[in-house]
């Protein structure tokens, strides 16, 4: 259990400024995700803790200790590749020992510990076998026991799913935070996939652009996003621009797409625009009106059926439609041009200041 | 702000200080001796630009200038009007014997050019074979001497150079963009000339100049065909070891005029490259083109004509080393008098070559091989110097980096003229371009990040380097090393410069015997030769298809 404190690093790749200035504090045992858009610097700083990527500016400590200055042989990290990066040259058991012995571990002490990092990842056995003969998925366990083996300091893992198929990334992502969770293992997880991140993370570090754009907890983020692009990145959103009209019980009154919203209260001037994200599942047709209730009326201009779900496309009086997800419970036809009534919950809308 | 070395970066600083204390020990300090003596005067005092008035002044210097230069356009155009509709039928039409073709198409490269004009000039030389017949019959014949004669042998030898990398471009154009262009209307022609020739002329032009800067420089082929035609290449050599007379100067003038030459068709190579990356990865091959048997039939004899005309005379060779010779003429009688012969009087030459092209040739991948690996994986300043230090000495003739040692290590603290170890360094120095393209070929094929996961497992960077990406580029190595051997043992541009007493090799043999008698020695010293290279590329050719005959 290691605790990760990378302060106000920075590395430039000619006029790209890869990283800009980063700190983050990852707590020991904690699962840490960077999560962006390709290009906005999460895997420079995955590389810069590993040691393939040097630093222009800042330090990283891995607890008291600092490691930034170490070569990469020396960090004790256990990276955990893309490309799951296993040596071709190499059984199985050749793979998993590799880091055992670069540390000196002694034969017989080594075959246990790699049957049972192969146990870990429910591959018992397996130990003969040579690369080409297992599937990508295979490989992958291959790659996450090397890397468990050595017992490392702080776990890396490199986009490890993005090249396995839909069903499997999702049983493999459990399997990895179990993994985790179980040996207590600091771990940072790069992807640029959102639900991925909110599925795994204890935490989630949003990147833009070579910096930080929020940190926080996966619901805490997706709920309350600092940024428009972190709503838009984490998860659907509509994101709206319209004019305050004024305030009324606590609430804020704002004209958007030629309707009136009611939005948390914010330090706003009538007259000034403010934008705001209404996630798709915040809104919900509703038949009845409730008087009071914050609603908005529409008709629906699009519906897609996903089985479970039902997403509407609803057009308010100008722009583009609102995306609303939905249950489908059956109370709704979907049937396009239909009027329908659209009720929220104004605390859950996010508004940014101007 | 950045720290001066970062922490990964003992290992490569240490193979990029190492390389750069040897070339530049056995590469820049020869290269600068020839310089500064074409600048030096007869004491070797005063800074003059005589030798070089001297050069443009006389004639013959400035028609040896204008002859190497006439011959490397010609060759290398001719070689292009070869390669690329030899790379074209090749790939796209069902010609009968294609792999066989493409086996025997890389040969005419990797076969000692200045054998192949010596079996021209056995066969269609004043005293020649085939002219004797010709004459006995009383038919007209014609001269292989000259130009025309040079050009022709000189494009036997090196359209390879452009049909390789045509033959792969043209394979790497994926289906679909053909496909594209005909579904915008386009016809099969339009498409050729507009997507299809543009697409691979990169590759057709970077091959044509590698043929210019390898005709500048070679030296065996016109001292055989050119008679009494100044060469550039040979009239720096001349002036050196000098008969009549050693002119240092002069020959360091015209020595500089060869590299600038060869740099300058380098660098003009370099930057056309450099703007034009085509290469796609083919998914799908275009069809092989239907045409009548008319088609295929023509198709068939140009290709097999000229890959049958290029090999022939090595053949030829071998036959005429294995009958009798009564003194020059040739008798119409197998015999295996020849190679008695040259075992009896050349055992230490053969024995000399093998040895000596051994240790040269492991060398070379000992020292371009961790350069490869430096300049693939790391990028820095300092790795570009060296990328652009380990591809000198292609500008450097074979003549030209001769005198450079001689001029270097011929007194001082370091004396290495007369000696064995001078040809080895010689050789290993020559073919470094070719070990470090060749290496850098093989480590693209290696996912980097296997030699990350293995650094960050704990395994220091010069430990995966030699306990786990060497292993993974063996095949390769090997074939690189058997191939650069194969070429140094019939080196002859520097060797005839830098070859003393004991120290002869097959080569000399072969070159002083075309200067006197001894037609059927020569015949065998070749045919020994020939086989030299034969053998070990079969016995390679698999582990050479991928890697190696691409960056020849």
């Amino acid at each position: 259990m290691t605790a990760v404190t990378i302060s106000r690093v920075a590395r430039t790749f000619g006029a790209v400024r890869a990283v800009a200035g980063v700190s983050i504090a990852i707590e020991a045992g904690e699962l840490f995700t960077l999560l962006g858009p390709s290009g906005c610097g999460k895997t420079t700083l995955l590389r810069m803790v590993a040691g393939f990527c040097d630093l222009d500016e800042g330090s990283i400590h891995f607890a008291d200790r600092r490691i930034d200055t170490l070569p990469p042989h020396r960090r004790n990290t256990g990276m955990v590749f893309q490309n799951y990066a296993i040596f071709p040259n190499l059984t199985v058991h050749g793979n998993v020992a590799y880091g055992l012995s670069a540390r000196g571990v002694a034969a017989d002490d080594m075959r246990g510990r790699v049957e049972r990092a192969l146990a870990l990842v429910h591959l018992p056995g397996y130990g003969e076998r040579w690369p080409h003969q297992l599937s990508g998925g295979q490989l992958q366990r291959v790659a996450l026991a090397r890397s468990l083996v050595i017992e490392p300091d702080v776990l890396l893992l490199d986009e490890p799913l993005s090249n396995l198929d839909a069903q499997l990334r999702v049983d493999m992502r459990r399997e990895i935070r179990a993994l985790q969770q179980r040996l207590g293992i600091t771990a940072i997880y790069v992807t640029h996939d959102q639900e991925e991140a909110l599925a795994i993370s204890d935490r989630i570090a949003v990147m833009r652009a070579g910096r930080l754009e929020q940190v926080g907890a996966p619901a805490a983020i997706y709920r309350a996003p600092a940024t428009p692009f972190v709503a838009e990145f984490l998860g659907a959103t509509n994101l709206l621009t319209g004019r305050v009209a004024g305030r009324e019980d606590g609430h804020l009154l704002v004209d958007a797409l030629g309707r009136r919203f009611r939005l948390p209260a914010v330090d706003a001037a009538a007259g000034t625009d403010v934008t705001f994200s209404l996630r798709p599942e915040a809104l919900q047709p509703v038949t009845v009106a409730v008087a009071g209730a914050a609603t908005v009326a529409g008709e629906i201009a699009a519906a897609e059926h996903l089985g479970a779900l039902l997403h509407l496309e609803v057009r308010l009086g100008d722009g583009p439609p609102l995306r609303v997800a939905m249950l489908d419970d059956g109370a709704v036809a979907p049937a396009v041009g239909r009027p329908v009534t659209l009720a929220y919950d104004p605390s859950r809308i996010t508004v940014f200041p101007p | 702000m950045r720290r001066l070395l970062p922490p990964r970066s003992a290992f490569p600083l240490t193979v990029a200080a190492f390389a750069f204390a040897f070339l530049g020990l056995f590469l820049a300090w020869p290269l600068y001796k020839v310089l500064a003596s074409s600048f030096l005067d007869a004491e070797g005092a005063r800074f003059t630009l005589d030798a070089y008035v001297k050069v443009f002044a006389t004639g013959y210097y400035r028609s040896a200038v204008a002859n190497s230069l006439a011959i490397g356009v010609m060759t290398t155009l001719a070689c292009m009007a070869i390669g690329l509709p030899m790379a074209f039928l090749l790939a796209r039409m069902a010609i009968p014997g294609r792999s066989v073709l493409l086996a025997l198409s890389a040969l005419p490269l990797i076969l000692p050019s200045f054998i192949g004009a010596y079996a021209w000039v056995l066969l269609f030389g004043r005293a020649g074979i085939v002219t004797q017949w010709l004459q006995g019959l009383g038919l007209p014949t014609t001269t292989i001497y000259g130009m025309p004669g040079i050009v022709m042998v000189f494009t036997l030898h090196s359209f390879p150079y452009v049909l390789l990398p045509a033959l792969a471009a043209v394979r790497a154009v994926d289906a679909s963009i053909e496909e594209a262009g005909q579904n915008l209307g386009a016809s099969r022609w339009r498409v050729f000339r507009t997507v299809t020739v543009p697409v691979i002329m990169p590759a057709v032009l970077a091959g044509g100049l590698l043929v210019f800067i390898e005709t500048l420089e070679n030296f065996g082929v016109p001292f055989v065909l050119a008679e009494d035609m100044p060469i550039l290449a040979i009239e720096a050599y001349k002036l050196f070891v000098g008969e009549v007379g050693a002119n240092p100067a002069m020959a360091g003038a015209l020595a500089m005029l060869l590299v600038v030459m060869a740099a300058l068709a380098l660098l003009l190579q370099r930057h056309y490259l450099a703007r034009r990356r085509f290469a796609t990865v083919a998914r799908s091959a275009p069809p092989v083109i239907r045409t009548g048997p008319l088609g295929r039939w023509a198709a068939s004899a140009f290709v097999w004509g000229l890959v049958l005309l290029a090999l022939l005379p090595f053949v030829a060779i071998v036959v005429v080393a294995l009958m009798k010779f009564r003194g020059p003429v040739l008798q119409p009688e197998f015999s295996l008098g020849n190679f008695v012969q040259l075992f009896e009087r050349a055992q230490r030459p053969l024995a000399n070559t093998l040895g000596l092209a051994t240790v040269a040739a492991v060398g070379a991948s000992l020292i371009g091989i961790p350069i490869a690996y430096v300049l693939t994986r790391y990028r820095s300043p300092i790795a570009h110097a060296l990328d652009v230090l380990a591809m000198v000495p292609f500008a450097v003739a074979g003549t030209v980096l001769g005198i450079g040692l001689i001029l270097a290590f011929n007194s001082g603290w370091l004396v290495l003229t007369g000696g064995w170890l001078i040809l080895v360094l010689a050789w290993l120095v020559r073919k470094l371009p070719f070990s470090v393209r060749s290496g850098s070929a093989i480590l693209h094929q290696i996912d980097p990040t296997l030699e990350e996961a293995s650094v960050n497992l704990g395994r220091s960077p010069s430990w995966t380097f030699f306990r786990l990406t060497v292993p993974l580029m063996l095949g390769g190595i090997v074939g690189g090393t058997v191939l650069a051997w194969v070429t140094i043992v019939s080196e002859l541009s520097s060797t005839v410069v830098l070859y003393s007493g004991p120290w002869t090799t097959m080569t000399v043999v072969i070159f002083r015997a075309l200067e006197g008698q001894g037609a059927g020695t020569a015949a065998a010293a070749a045919t020994v030769l020939i086989v030299a290279t034969v053998v070990p590329l079969a016995l390679v050719y698999r582990l050479l298809r991928r890697n190696n005959l691409a960056v020849l």
